[in-house]
């Protein structure tokens, strides 16, 4: 469990949110769009030249969100079986 | 703005609904449709109203919310309202976005006492992140049905959702829907009706941990097709958003778009042009040549029927955006430009209304909103005008037919998409010089939902292009129709002392059109085209109805020659032509570049709240129009085009 910010996670490793070291109001709104203290993220992408992070949230949902909030995201990397929908052992049946 | 509720205080409703008023004591009942962006509200509001939609008239509201009758199974009367998406009603937020109109209204009630039910619209495909709404809508007591939309998409991917585990985990009314599904109005305002007879005295108090929840009510029983789903999404995605491929088929599907639009609706307009000729010629030969003849051929006919003909690029271009919009790729889009935008001091998140204004800066204006960081927003709205509208297609589809209606379609389609392309590189260079001077600051970095791929909704779209159409006729048989009469008269009565020549240049409009060609003459423009532009202050599309009026009138209904070839034809005393190459890249220079539009100026006045802003638009896109036709006039000189 290797502590690091969103920005540094690899992608297609699945991490979970720690701490947002963001101001009040704009961590609070993080949070109603679902990206919160405890959530499971995997980094799918990287847009081109610095610009930002394809995540998809254990919520399910997707999010582009900038390098700059990515820094300030800390995360930690999750061993063992996934909660995030489509990502749970039950839901690889009938796959190689 | 100063009327509005401020959003910054305490979150809506803290009070009990009991001690309210009885319930038939407040009128009709409101139904507020909330829920985060892209949950499939829009799709439930067309499926509950057969797409009717009036604005809505809320105090503290100042923008527009739709709303459509309808009348429940108890045979009550229920007005259904539909709120702009939101994330959060406990979160500050800034009041001119759309989570604090979403908040000013829902205080509105509150204040009021008015009759209402909350329906959340949770996409239960991502059931958890609607949870956490939810949660902040019980906790402020709003009386509140969820509606899960999307109930095919999770039939699909191999879920099923326990409805009444769900119901009485989170203390509220749940129904499962398909929006595409004719029964869907009948199950909600079925459970509309329920919630209005028995109340929300039993209502849950909204503490339960969203993701919990969602994962104990969602079951999986079979899961190959959601994989496969999941799958093609990825495939997808990773073509759309690679970094390299990405960018560049961005570009060109943009292209291709603006080119259809051109490639599509040219013939349509074409055919439109020649048949208004027909018009007038028959209409001359059948009552012979007098002033009730001009008017009709010259003023009506010549002024709004010439616009008319746009009517096909306007609606294309409107369906082709919705359909980018409804499939979940334009908010690809902005994962994709948004550094090239925080370079500008943008971000990802002006990219939606930025490309809205291709269609119309009205809507794209309001659709701001959407942007959190108020100075980023201001900066959006400042540029959007420069922003190739439809409005602006009559214009360059007259010059490109005018002058280089020679040259094959692909050419002029070639131009027609620069043009475009001009408008949207001088807007990145507007917001640079802004933000580094008038809105100046630190920018939100950006945080955007990327929606799931979906196909969009035919209703949806239809009624977008019903709207839009619906909107041109308007301004055709309205702004246009007067426009053009008022024209014909100025263009008919001559100016008292008056020493020109007999006929058209006696009147008063080309008095007034020659009084200032001293300044538009570097650009290349007479007296016609200033008159032209004058009567197109308010609205750019009556530029091509008023040139319709003009030369009608010029030439007495004797041609029945389309438009183009009289503008191309038209020669002065000394035999020269009136027009030539140059002068039509001047007057394109200009319409790339002017906010002729006073809706638009309206739209800017209502978003900041001041007068300062609309001015300061007027003031620097008309500035840079003038420059940049001079500049092209001169220039295309040296280069022979004259």
């Amino acid at each position: 469990m290797t502590l690091l910010s969103l920005a540094e996670a690899v992608n297609g490793r699945r991490v979970r949110i720690t701490s947002v070291d963001l101001e009040g109001e704009a961590a609070a709104w993080l949070g109603a769009v679902g990206l919160h203290e405890g959530e499971e993220l995997i980094v799918l992408r990287r847009a081109a030249l610095g610009g930002p992070l394809h995540v998809r949230t254990g919520g399910g949902g997707e999010f582009a969100v900038a390098r700059e909030v990515a820094q300030r995201i800390r995360v930690s990397t999750v061993e063992g079986p996934s909660e995030a929908p489509g990502e749970r052992p039950s839901e690889r049946v009938g796959t190689p | 703005m100063s009327a509005e509720p401020s959003c910054h205080a305490a979150p809506v409703s803290r009070q009990r609904p009991s001690g309210r008023p009885p319930r038939d004591a407040l009128g009709t009942l409101t139904v507020a449709l909330a829920g985060r962006p892209n949950s499939g509200k829009s799709s439930l509001y067309n499926a509950l109203t057969g797409g009717d939609a009036h604005v809505g008239n809320y105090p503290g509201i100042t923008v527009d919310i739709l709303e459509g009758n309808v009348e429940l199974p108890s045979g009550a009367h229920a007005v259904i309202a539909d709120l702009p998406g939101f994330y959060s009603v406990e979160a500050t937020v800034d009041k001119t976005t759309d989570e604090g109109v979403a908040r000013a209204f829902l205080d509105g009630f509150e204040k009021t006492g008015r009759r209402l039910v909350v329906v959340q619209v949770v996409d239960t495909t991502r059931l958890a992140l609607g949870l956490r709404l939810t949660a902040e809508l019980l906790r402020a007591h709003l009386p509140l049905i969820i509606v899960l939309t999307h109930k095919d998409v999770l039939g699909r991917e191999g879920h099923t959702i326990d409805v009444a585990a769900l119901s009485a985990a989170i203390g509220a009314p749940v129904v499962l829907v398909n929006a595409r599904d004719p029964a869907t109005k009948a199950v909600v305002l079925g459970a509309i009706d329920d919630h209005a007879r028995e109340g929300n005295d039993t209502q849950g108090a909204g503490h339960f941990d969203a993701a919990k929840v969602a994962r104990a009510v969602v079951k999986d029983v079979g899961n190959a097709s959601e994989l496969r789903r999941r799958h093609l999404t990825e495939r997808v995605d990773s073509v759309l958003l690679h970094p390299l491929i990405g960018p560049v088929l961005f570009v060109g599907i943009m292209s291709l778009l603006f080119a259809a639009v051109f490639l599509v609706a040219d013939p349509a307009s074409s055919l439109m042009d020649t048949l208004i000729g027909l018009a007038r010629a028959r209409l001359a030969g059948l009552f012979g040549k007098n002033l009730f003849t001009s008017f009709i051929a010259d003023g009506i006919l010549g002024g709004a029927g010439t616009v008319l003909a746009f009517m096909p690029q306007i609606v294309i271009l409107t369906v082709a955006l919705e359909l980018l919009e409804a499939s979940g790729y334009l908010a690809r889009g902005a994962f994709l430009v948004d550094r090239l935008l925080r370079l500008l001091g943008l971000s990802g998140r002006s990219f939606l209304p930025l490309l809205m204004g291709h269609a119309c800066a009205v809507p794209a204006i309001a659709s701001t909103r959407i942007v959190r960081d108020p100075r980023e927003r201001l900066t959006t709205i400042l540029v959007i005008p420069l922003m190739t509208c439809s409005a602006r297609l009559p214009t360059y589809g007259l010059v490109l037919a005018t002058f280089f209606g020679h040259r094959s379609a692909l050419f002029r389609a070639f131009i027609f998409v620069g043009l475009y392309f001009a408008g949207i590189l001088t807007a990145l260079v507007a917001s640079w010089t802004l933000r580094r001077t008038a809105t100046k600051g630190k920018g939100l970095p950006l945080v955007l939902e990327i929606p799931a791929y979906r196909v969009p909704q035919a209703r949806v779209v239809a009624r977008k292009a019903y709207q839009s159409g619906r909107r041109f006729l308007r301004d055709v048989g309205t702004i246009i129709v007067a426009t053009s009469a008022v024209l014909w008269v100025l263009l008919t009565v001559p100016m008292p002392g008056s020493t020109a020549a007999p006929g058209i240049e006696r009147s008063v409009a080309a008095t007034i059109g020659r009084t200032i060609e001293p300044v538009t003459r570097p650009a290349g423009f007479d007296w016609r085209i200033n008159v032209g532009l004058i009567g197109s202050f308010g609205a750019r599309e009556v530029m091509v109805g008023t040139m319709g009026v003009i030369f009608g009138v010029e030439n007495a209904a004797d041609d029945p020659a389309p438009l183009t070839k009289r503008l191309r034809d038209a020669k002065k005393p000394d035999g020269s032509l009136v027009y030539t190459t140059a002068t039509g890249l001047a007057l394109l220079a200009f319409f790339v570049l002017a906010c002729q539009c006073m809706s638009t100026v309206a739209a800017i006045r209502r978003e900041t709240g001041s007068w300062r802003w609309p001015a300061f638009v007027l003031a620097y896109t008309y500035a840079l129009g003038y420059v940049a036709a001079v500049l092209v006039y001169q220039v295309s000189a040296l280069f022979g085009l004259r």
